[in-house]
């Protein structure tokens, strides 16, 4: 071998740690193709394959079969899973709460209260047409309901329907405290042209005679409004003391977010955000986060919500539509088709953060005329928000 | 095999796995239409067997390995009550084959592989699914049916346990596209068939004469020689990709692939140390006839047409020479126009040779030696 070829063998006596490197690339790309394409059969039985998070083992059965026939159980049980998807993001729970709820729903008369956490889960999942028809269904039983009362509100003021929220809020006379009733008709003047004496009421309200939940809903309430008035330092001030009093408010959080982005400080919103990977609005955030430090520490989570969303669109859902049209304008650069999704998600929501990626994208897509719908909405409902205007002016 | 979902996962790997599990509830069905046949795989989530069926044996909140492959029965079971697949006048009983772990963005997933039979062809299939249901209404089967090139998707569960898939054989037009796409696509992402082809293919510039090599001084034996070597590859796979597919011969896909990847050693070993310099096109011949066992297992998984076979063969034919001609095409001018210089007999070729067979090794060892699955 070596006299037929000449001299040549040299080129194999290069330097060991040359061709160590190079045998280790070679090994990694070679390794790739096989590696995670296929499934295979574990080497070992130990092999732990899934920790089960609380609640999700087969063993909860009896439980679940008791729910059927006991509203005592039915109840704590599915609320039980509601609550746990709200701590952790984790959707299946409402599938589990759904089917603890499902015999009684399937009842007529069905419980009033089995049907106010049906409308919670179906506002969860953005279907909030069919959790309006519960809430009514259970007012009709029970007109005297303040939960139902103020879900009510919540949904309506999520389609931007604020008339209708407002007087929701006024049913709740009597049978809630004050400072709700006062949280839940402010936030909404708040939102119809009484923005500045609206955030003057709300944060008049005594926070130390505010039950738990009703405080964080204060401060999410404060800084939101704080934001479309343009005072970035008041909105901070409240969200931190909201994010103090309630860690697992993930909307709050999500907006806190929103406000350091816009300031483009993007390591402290990886900080505000580390360890909420797992939930796709704020690993949108963790991305955006990454693209403004310039590094690619971001591609593995635009990867994960590509995939996610659709996987979300193939299953018919839009519970994320918002986020999607952000991911595909900022994140993607597809004006056209985040206009898209944009347009969708008005249908579906109209909070001031649905009017903003409507008026962004549809500039973005140079489509003026499709920011019409959010333009004429804030025009009518007097809805004033700093954040708007930017886009209010090339339109008008 | 599908390489986004592998870079997906991948992907996940490098962060916390744990820190994944936060979507809907979804399983996956894939079917597959041969003919009377179907085959296919209905994958769910390791957490959601146990909330289905109960397997963490042990009660430690963890499931292994060990206990989803105890439960493995009690699942087929489970499955077989909750899944059924039929056409409009009969059912398609299911057969299932061992259970395998597949890693997704949001966790391990239950991977259980089955084929059904139905009586005639299948032109409608009536798909009930209800897995799941009664623990968690919101879980969803995600479909893929696939039938030769042509592949649907579908949601499955919810309120209508039922759904009816429309198998619409494939015009012949239809087809024949289909196939040209599928060969010439089979041609880029399959690196192996282009690195042998590479590796007979870098030396046609060159002569050997007193063993060395020394460039070619005109065009047009460089022009004969490449015509050789790629029209031997072409004829040789031709023959055994049109035998694999309409099954007159079958060779096992691991020694094929093993093949596949000695030939490549072969052909670049050869460039450095050159036995064989003359006539490349019989080397090309040789293992061309291996290649196209190897083309044909990818026409496999993909199934003919009952209605289009030979078109369809022809087609992914056409599509494979198709894309071989522009990467040749693309390749091999610049390798003339390089060839006086020192860096392609001195960089290039035995550089670029002792590279290739260096991934074709690893290869080798992969298929042959390695466990599959």
């Amino acid at each position: 071998m070596r006299a037929m070829s000449g001299g040549r063998p040299r080129i194999f006596r290069g330097r060991l740690s040359g061709e160590a490197l190079l045998g280790a690339i070679l090994l990694l790309i070679a390794s790739i193709d096989v590696a995670w394409s296929t499934p295979r059969v574990p080497g070992s039985d130990a092999q732990v394959l899934a920790e089960l998070p609380v609640g999700t083992r087969h063993e909860s059965t009896p439980a679940r079969e008791l729910a059927r026939s006991r509203l005592d159980i039915a109840l704590p049980l599915a609320q039980f899973y509601v609550s746990r998807s709200r701590a952790t993001g984790d959707l299946r729970y409402l599938g589990y709460a759904e089917a603890v709820l499902q015999p009684w729903v399937q009842r007529s008369p069905a419980p009033p209260a089995i049907l106010v956490l049906q409308a919670t889960i179906l506002q969860s999942r953005h279907s909030f047409g069919a959790a309006l028809d519960r809430l009514d269904l259970a007012l009709q039983a029970q007109p005297d309901n303040a939960q139902a009362w103020l879900t009510r509100a919540t949904v309506l003021r999520v389609q931007g329907r604020y008339t209708e929220a407002m007087a929701s809020c006024g049913h709740l006379a009597g049978q809630a405290d004050a400072a709700i009733i006062d949280l839940c008709r402010q936030s909404l003047a708040g939102l119809t042209g009484n923005l500045r004496a609206a955030y003057a009421a709300i944060a008049g309200l005594p926070q130390r005679e505010l039950a738990s939940e009703a405080r964080a809903w204060r401060y999410s309430e404060l800084g939101e409004m704080a934001e479309r008035l343009g005072d970035d330092a008041a909105a901070e001030h409240w969200f931190t003391q909201g994010l103090q009093l309630a860690p697992e408010d993930f909307y709050m959080r999500a907006a806190c977010a929103d406000l350091l982005l816009r300031h483009g400080r993007a390591a402290e919103t990886l900080q505000l955000l580390a360890g909420y990977e797992s939930m796709e609005p704020m690993l949108l955030r963790i991305v955006l986060a990454h693209r403004l430090l310039g590094d690619s520490q971001g591609e593995t989570g635009r990867a994960l919500l590509s995939g996610a969303f659709e996987v979300e669109q193939q299953r018919g859902e839009a519970v994320h539509r918002r986020e999607q049209a952000r991911f595909l304008l900022d994140v993607e650069q597809q004006p056209a088709a985040a206009l898209v999704a944009a347009q969708e998600n008005w249908h579906v929501q109209r909070e001031p953060d649905d009017a903003l990626i409507l008026l962004r994208t549809a500039q973005a897509a140079h489509r003026p005329d499709a920011a019409a719908p959010a333009l004429l909405f804030v025009q009518q409902q007097g809805l004033e928000d700093v954040r708007l205007e930017l886009y209010q002016r090339p339109a008008s | 095999m599908n390489t986004r979902t592998a870079l997906v996962a991948s992907l996940a790997l490098l962060l916390s796995p744990a820190a994944w599990a936060h979507v809907a509830s979804n399983g996956f069905l894939v079917v597959q239409v041969h003919g009377q046949q179907l085959s296919g795989s209905i994958e769910l989530a390791v957490r959601d067997v146990e909330l289905a069926i109960g397997i963490d044996a042990n009660r430690d909140g963890k499931v292994t390995w060990g206990e989803l492959h105890a439960g493995e029965p009690q699942l087929m079971r489970y499955v077989a009550q909750h899944l059924s697949i039929g056409t409009p006048n009969s059912s398609c009983p299911i057969s299932f084959q061992s259970l395998q772990v597949n890693q997704r963005v949001d966790g391990n997933y239950a991977w259980l592989p089955f084929t059904a039979q139905c009586r005639g062809d299948v032109r409608q299939l009536n798909i009930r699914y209800s897995l799941m249901q009664d623990v968690d209404p919101s879980h969803r089967g995600l479909l893929t049916l696939v039938d030769g090139p042509i592949s649907q998707t579908g949601v499955l569960g919810g309120a209508d346990a039922a759904a009816l898939y429309s198998v619409v054989a494939p015009s012949r037009g239809r087809a024949f596209f289909e196939y040209l796409q599928a060969g010439i696509w089979h041609i880029w992402s399959g690196v192996d068939h282009l690195l042998f082809l590479f590796s007979l293919l870098l030396p046609a510039v060159l002569l050997r004469k007193n063993a060395r090599w020394e460039p070619v001084a005109r065009a047009r034996p460089a022009f004969l020689s490449i015509l050789k070597v790629v029209t031997a590859f072409t004829l040789a796979h031709s023959i055994t990709l049109s035998l694999a597919a309409l099954d007159v011969v079958r060779l096992p896909s691991r020694l094929t692939e093993s093949v596949i990847a000695a030939s490549i050693v072969i052909a670049a070993l050869n460039n450095i140390f050159p036995l064989v310099t003359e006539s490349r096109a019989r080397i090309a011949f040789a293992f061309g006839l291996l290649h196209g066992f190897g083309f044909a297992s990818v026409l496999a998984d993909m199934g003919l047409p009952h209605t289009a076979r030979l078109i369809s063969l022809l087609a992914f034919n056409l599509g494979i020479e198709t894309g071989q001609l522009a990467v040749v095409l693309a390749v091999m001018p610049i390798a003339y126009a390089l060839r006086t210089g020192v860096i392609y007999r001195r960089a290039i070729m035995p550089w670029g040779s002792a590279l290739i067979a260096a991934v074709a090794l690893v290869w080798l060892v992969q298929r042959a030696f390695l466990p599959t699955g």
